[in-house]
């Protein structure tokens, strides 16, 4: 299993898809940093743990979470069929190596590509968090790493999707634009329809809170966009912290819970990712032992 | 027995790529493996090898068994693929990946401690000429010297029995004759080799014994002489006769032409050599020459074909 880890790993670090989507990240970031302390000099306000954290989880499950998305559902997408087109997948089966232990260690190397990816994402957020301001606290690493690893189990699921996608078609770059088109329609635009309707549905009553608001578009998301990994993580953080208002709507004051309350908060989310990825792995697993390597 | 393959079939979808195919190699043979493209060449290695799954079938590799209707037996595979070097067609390698890289990788594949592998790296990087270049990235190789280091990797264990899928394709003549050289050697030293080809010519000089795969059937196997001295029996003559009657044949596809006073040359596509005997009885002509054209394997293999 490690041959194949170490080289799948490898080949993973040298492709242009990662760099390129690590490099937008950082473009990104550094920009949306800037502006955030510029923001806080003007008001003259200092920044709190809670709101060092509520930035951080907003910057790692908006920005990282769409762009490891993207990058494990290609990753996934391409591991097996590019593999077969280019002819090494065939060098290495004839190699004496079982399948599922190259499998395996293609998944194993792809978590850790991924888990990089997320890592690096956070380690920019904590020296941008640093950059404003804020500091670093015991809670905040440790939320931090527990949010990693949410984020992680949800990454993970795309690649399994993206390896059933990987073995069903041939083509590596209609791949490519399948996972692309998938990720646009069915991880964008059905999670916004969602959404929208959610609040659609909560205009009837204009006496409805913001917490109500909150709660409907968690129902919804929980039981819609199941099949949404990023949706399923963005409900389980929304938690993090809980915002009271008045009857005006005005926020009045802002708790912060921590990750490891949101995700005790949420278990039919935590299983939505979990059940998801399994039966997504059981089956990419199983085509892949099946299957024609020609 | 090194390989033997009993009655495999494999479909893709509609298509039947190999229809009952049995086929036998023996220890220390260089078997070519001649095939029109699509006959099933790269179906049969694929399936030896455990790539793809035919329907139906056995396949025994070194007399172990190791796959029954539809089955692989993994573990026997993985055992007996340690004795195995495969080239195949149409491959790249990793390309971000030296040549030395690369050996060492495929090498720790078949659990060689890494100071052997080192050893066999140089060993096989000096045999293929490709030793000055083990530092370069694979991506930006030639194609003879990714032919080569396919090669390279395929001997990398030492193996009883190699496998090669079109290894000459793309290669130039000089390249060809050097590769030539290196299964010529390999089968010196005792390597059993397995040598598909739809190039007859490579087949003809480094081949002891020929398969022919027509349609997903092995449609002859034997040694080269014997196949070819088979298809001499179809074999063309030209005969030169003279005669004082016309000379005029009806329902037969001999074709005659005058060269001159009760002179004809006669041409035919077949052994005839009765219908000879007979016609000059008949006509009571006189044969001046007969030459026999002898087939070359290329026509042997059209006429299979066909």
């Amino acid at each position: 299993m490690m041959w194949g880890f170490r080289l799948e790993f490898k080949q993973n670090l040298r492709t242009k898809k990662f760099w390129v989507i690590i490099g937008i990240m950082a473009l990104l970031y550094i920009p949306s940093f800037y502006i955030m302390k510029s923001f806080f000099l003007q008001s003259g306000r200092e920044i709190t743990n809670e709101a060092a954290m509520s930035m951080l989880i907003s910057s790692i499950t908006g920005m990282t979470s769409f762009f490891v998305a993207i990058l494990a559902l290609l990753i996934g997408a391409t591991a097996i069929n590019s593999e077969i087109e280019k002819g090494t997948l065939r060098i290495a089966m004839s190699k004496p190596i079982k399948r599922l232990h190259y499998i395996g260690g293609k998944f194993l190397a792809h978590i850790l590509v991924l888990l990089i990816a997320i890592l690096f994402s956070t380690a920019i957020s904590i020296a941008g968090i640093l950059y404003i301001g804020g500091s670093l606290t015991s809670q905040l690493v440790t939320d931090v790493l527990l949010l990693n690893l949410l984020l992680l189990l949800a990454m993970i699921q795309l690649v399994a999707l993206g390896y059933i996608i990987s073995t069903l078609i041939k083509s590596a770059t209609t791949a490519l634009g399948l996972a692309l088109a998938v990720m646009f329609i069915v991880f964008m635009i059905v999670p916004s329809m969602v959404g929208f309707l959610a609040i659609k549905d909560t205009m009837n009553n204009p006496h409805t809170s913001m917490e109500e608001v909150q709660q409907i578009q968690k129902e919804y998301t929980t039981k819609y966009l199941f099949y949404d990994p990023i949706s399923q993580v963005k409900v389980i953080t929304a938690d993090v912290s809980t915002m009271s208002s008045s009857n005006s709507g005005v926020i009045r004051n802002i708790r912060y819970n921590g990750v490891a309350y949101a995700i005790r908060h949420n278990p039919t989310n935590l299983a939505h990712i979990l059940w998801l990825t399994a039966l997504y792995l059981i089956i990419g697993f199983y085509r892949f032992l099946r299957m024609d390597l020609r | 027995m090194i390989l033997r393959i009993e009655n495999l079939i494999k479909t893709y979808g509609d298509v039947k790529a190999l229809n009952g195919l049995n086929l036998e190699v023996k220890q220390g043979q260089i078997y070519g493996f001649l095939g029109p493209n699509g006959a099933g060449k790269s179906t049969t290695i694929l399936s030896t090898l455990g790539l793809i799954f035919p329907q139906q079938g056995r396949i025994e590799l070194f007399d172990t068994e190791v796959f029954r209707d539809g089955k692989y037996d993994e573990s026997s595979l993985v055992e007996v693929k340690r004795k195995i070097g495969y080239m195949p067609e149409h491959a790249t390698l990793w390309e971000f990946l030296t040549p030395l890289q690369t050996l060492d990788m495929i090498g720790e594949a078949f659990g060689i401690p890494k100071g052997k592998r080192a050893e066999r790296s140089e060993e096989l990087l000096k045999l293929l000429n490709l030793w000055d270049v083990r530092n370069k990235k694979v991506g930006k190789f030639s194609k003879g010297m990714r032919q080569r280091l396919l090669l390279a990797q395929s001997l990398i264990n030492d193996p009883e029995l190699l496998i090669l899928d079109e290894p000459m394709t793309g290669l130039d003549p000089s390249g060809i004759a050097e590769f030539k050289g290196i299964i010529r050697e390999l089968n010196r030293e005792g390597k059993t080799v397995f040598f598909s080809s739809h190039i007859l010519a490579h087949v003809e000089e480094i081949c002891d014994t020929v398969g022919v795969i027509v349609k997903g059937k092995l449609i002859v196997e034997d040694n080269l002489e014997s196949i070819k001295r088979e298809f001499l029996r179809r074999a063309g003559y030209t005969i030169i006769v003279e005669t004082s009657r016309p000379v005029s044949f009806d329902g037969v596809e001999w074709k005659v032409s005058p060269l001159g006073e009760k002179k004809y040359r006669i041409v035919t596509p077949g052994d005839i050599r009765e219908e000879i005997h007979d016609f000059v009885a008949s006509q009571r002509a006189k044969i001046l020459t007969m030459q026999v054209k002898e087939p070359t394997l290329e026509e042997i293999f059209l006429k299979m074909v066909e």
